[in-house]
C-alpha cells in the first residue's frame, strides 16, 4: 500500500478513539449544557432553555465557593510543590547516599493512587489518633489541638498537603531530568569569575532549566485544577463545602443531584477554564517550537 | 564544586534525611497498619502484635476483594491491550510522515487532557445506561481509554524520532511493508520505550477512580472505588482499607520501581527534548 494513503490508515486507530473518548462527549456535553434535564424526572432530555443552565449557573453560591476553592488549592498547591521539588533536585544534583536513597523512593508517591492517598491522609489527619495531626501537635504545640478535617483552613491545608506529597517527588524527578542537561562547563565558569553558590544557581542553573519549570508548571496546574479523587476520599468537600473543588462540584450537580442540563454546563466552565489557561500558557511561557514538535 | 562547609554539609544531610522521611513515612504507616489488629490501629507506638487476618478478611463477604482485583486487572490489561497498539500506529505515523493538519492533529490529541474527567463522563454515563453498559467491566475501559490513549501516543512518537529513520529505509529496500517495519524493526528498537509507555499507561489506568465510581455498582467495582466501602457504619474499617491498599500499591509499586530509570521522560520527554 503506497505510503499516501498508509500514513493516514495508520492514524486511524488512536484518532478514532481520542475523538470518540474525549471529543464526542465534550460535543455532547455541550449539547446537553442547552437543555432541561433532570435524570430523576425523565430519562430522556427535556426542553432546549438556551443559556439558562450557564445563568443559574452563575446565581448559585455553591459555584462561586467552587471557583474560589480551586484558585486558593490550585495557588497553593502549584507554588509549594514546584518550589518543593525545585529544591530537593537541587539537593539531589550531587552523588551521595543519601542522595541515591531519597531518589530511589522518589518515583513511589507518583504510583500510588490519589484515592488511597486520600484515604491514607484521612487516617493520618484523624483528630483523635492520626499521626500526623499528633506529630504535627508534638513540633507545633499550638497546633496540637487543631482537629484538621473539621476546620475549613485546616482541612484545606491537609489536601493541600496530600497533594503535595503525591506530586512533588514526581516533579523533583522531571526537574533532575532537566538539570542533567545543563553543562557543568556553565556553573565552573561562574565559579572562576567568584560567583557565590546562590548566584550560580539563579543566574547560572535556573535560567537553563526555564523551559522545563514552565512545563512541570502547566502539568501541575492542570491536574491541580481537575483535582477530585482526593477531596473525594480526604475531606469529602468539607468541612460543609470548604473544600469543594468544581470538579467535584460538577460531580455533585451531576451524579448526586443528577441534573445534567446544570452538570453540563458547570462541566463545560471548567473546560474553558483550563483550555484557557493552557492556550495563556503555551503562549506566555513555553517556546513555540517545543510545544509543536 | 566549591569546598563545602561541615556544616552545610550536615545541614543538606538533614534536609535530605527529612525528605526521605516525608516520602516514605505515610506509605510505611499504611503498611504497618494492614498488619494491625483493630484495637492496635489506633495507638501510635510500634508495640502492637503483627496479624495477618486483615489479608484474609478482605477477601470475604461483603468486601470481596478478589474480584476487584480481578476487574482492575481485566480494565487495565484490557485498556493496554487496544490503547498500545493503536498508539503505536498513530505514533509511528507521527514520526515518520509529513501531512496535512499534521501539527494541528499532534496538537489536539494532547488538548484532549484539558478536558476534565467529569465532562468525559457524563455523556458517557448517559450512554452507557441506555446500552445496558453501567457497572460493567466492558465500560470501564471504554472510558479509560480516553486518558490512556493520548499520553502513550505522546509518549511514543517522542520514542520513535529517536531510531534513526535510515533503519526504516534499509527495510523498505529490502521490500517490507510499513506494517511489518514496525512490528519487526521499529518496535524492538524502540522496546524499552514501548515498555515505558506501557507501564505509565497501566498506572494510569490502575490508579483511575472517578470513573469507576460513576460507572460501577456491584459488579465490576474496582480496588480504587473498593476503597470507599470500608467506610461503614461502624465507622472507618482503617486496617481492612490498609490492606485493601497493600493490594492496590504493590503492583503499581513493582512496575514504576522496573521503569524507574526512564520515568522522568515520562509525562514531560515529548515537550521538552
Amino acid at each position: 500500500m503506497p505510503d499516501r494513503i498508509m500514513r493516514y490508515l495508520l492514524l486511524m486507530p488512536a484518532l478514532v478513539i481520542v475523538l470518540g473518548t474525549t471529543l464526542w462527549p465534550l460535543g455532547s456535553a455541550i449539547a446537553t449544557s442547552f437543555r432541561n434535564w433532570r435524570l430523576k424526572r425523565s430519562p430522556v432530555p427535556q426542553s432546549w432553555v438556551g443559556l439558562d443552565n450557564y445563568a443559574f449557573a452563575f446565581e448559585e453560591p455553591e459555584f462561586w465557593n467552587a471557583l474560589q476553592v480551586t484558585v486558593v488549592f490550585v495557588t497553593l498547591d502549584v507554588m509549594i510543590a514546584v518550589a518543593v521539588s525545585l529544591g530537593l533536585a537541587l539537593l539531589l544534583r550531587r552523588a551521595g547516599v543519601l542522595q541515591s536513597l531519597t531518589r530511589a523512593v522518589l518515583i513511589l508517591p507518583f504510583a500510588m493512587s490519589p484515592a488511597l492517598i486520600g484515604v491514607s491522609f484521612r487516617f493520618m489527619f484523624n483528630g483523635e489518633y492520626g499521626v500526623l495531626a499528633k506529630g504535627i501537635g508534638w513540633f507545633v504545640p499550638p497546633l496540637a489541638d487543631v482537629i484538621w478535617l473539621a476546620s475549613p483552613g485546616y482541612a484545606m491545608a491537609a489536601l493541600v498537603l496530600s497533594d503535595v506529597w503525591h506530586w512533588f517527588p514526581y516533579l523533583t524527578l522531571i526537574f533532575l531530568g532537566g538539570l542533567a542537561a545543563v553543562p557543568v562547563e556553565t556553573e565552573e565558569a561562574a565559579l572562576i569569575d567568584g560567583a557565590t553558590p546562590w548566584q550560580i544557581t539563579r543566574l547560572v542553573v535556573l535560567p537553563q532549566i526555564k523551559g522545563v519549570i514552565a512545563v512541570a508548571l502547566l502539568l501541575k496546574t492542570i491536574f491541580a485544577l481537575k483535582m477530585f479523587d482526593s477531596v473525594q476520599t480526604l475531606t469529602g468537600s468539607g468541612p460543609g463545602i470548604t473544600t469543594q473543588t468544581l470538579a467535584h462540584y460538577v460531580y455533585t450537580i451531576g451524579f448526586v443531584h443528577y441534573d445534567m442540563g446544570h452538570a453540563s454546563a458547570l462541566a463545560i466552565v471548567l473546560t474553558a477554564i483550563l483550555v484557557g489557561i493552557g492556550i495563556v500558557y503555551t503562549r506566555l511561557v513555553i517556546p513555540p517550537k517545543a510545544v509543536a514538535r | 564544586m566549591t569546598a563545602r562547609s561541615p556544616l552545610a554539609t550536615a545541614l543538606q544531610s538533614a534536609v535530605l534525611l527529612l525528605f526521605f522521611g516525608i516520602i516514605v513515612f505515610p506509605i510505611a504507616w499504611m503498611m504497618l497498619t494492614a498488619f494491625k489488629l483493630p484495637r492496635d490501629v489506633y495507638q501510635l507506638g510500634l508495640g502492637f502484635s503483627p496479624t495477618v487476618q486483615n489479608f484474609g478478611i478482605v477477601f470475604e463477604a461483603p468486601w470481596n476483594i478478589g474480584l476487584r482485583i480481578v476487574n482492575s486487572m481485566v480494565v487495565a490489561f484490557f485498556t493496554l491491550a487496544i490503547a498500545i497498539p493503536a498508539a503505536i500506529l498513530s505514533a509511528y505515523s507521527f514520526s515518520r510522515f509529513e501531512f496535512t493538519f499534521k501539527r494541528g492533529l499532534f496538537f489536539l490529541m494532547l488538548a484532549t487532557q484539558f478536558i476534565p474527567a467529569v465532562v468525559i463522563i457524563l455523556p458517557f454515563y448517559l450512554m452507557f445506561r441506555d446500552l445496558g453498559l453501567l457497572d460493567t467491566r466492558t465500560g470501564l475501559v471504554i472510558v479509560n481509554l480516553a486518558i490512556v490513549t493520548p499520553f502513550a501516543v505522546w509518549m511514543l512518537k517522542g520514542y520513535f524520532d529517536a531510531v534513526p529513520i535510515e533503519c526504516d529505509e534499509a527495510a523498505l529496500i529490502d521490500g517490507a511493508s510499513r506494517l511489518a517495519i514496525i512490528t519487526r524493526v521499529i518496535v524492538p528498537m524502540a522496546l524499552p520505550g514501548v515498555i515505558v509507555a506501557s507501564v505509565f499507561c497501566f498506572i494510569l489506568t490502575w490508579n483511575e477512580f472517578i470513573f469507576a465510581l460513576i460507572l460501577t455498582r456491584d459488579k465490576a467495582v474496582t480496588l480504587q472505588v473498593g476503597l470507599v466501602s470500608f467506610r461503614t457504619e461502624r465507622g472507618d474499617l482503617w486496617e481492612l482499607m490498609a490492606a485493601a491498599g497493600v493490594f492496590i500499591t504493590v503492583p503499581a509499586f513493582i512496575a514504576a520501581v522496573a521503569i524507574q530509570n526512564h520515568f522522568d521522560t515520562g509525562l514531560t520527554g515529548g515537550a521538552i527534548k
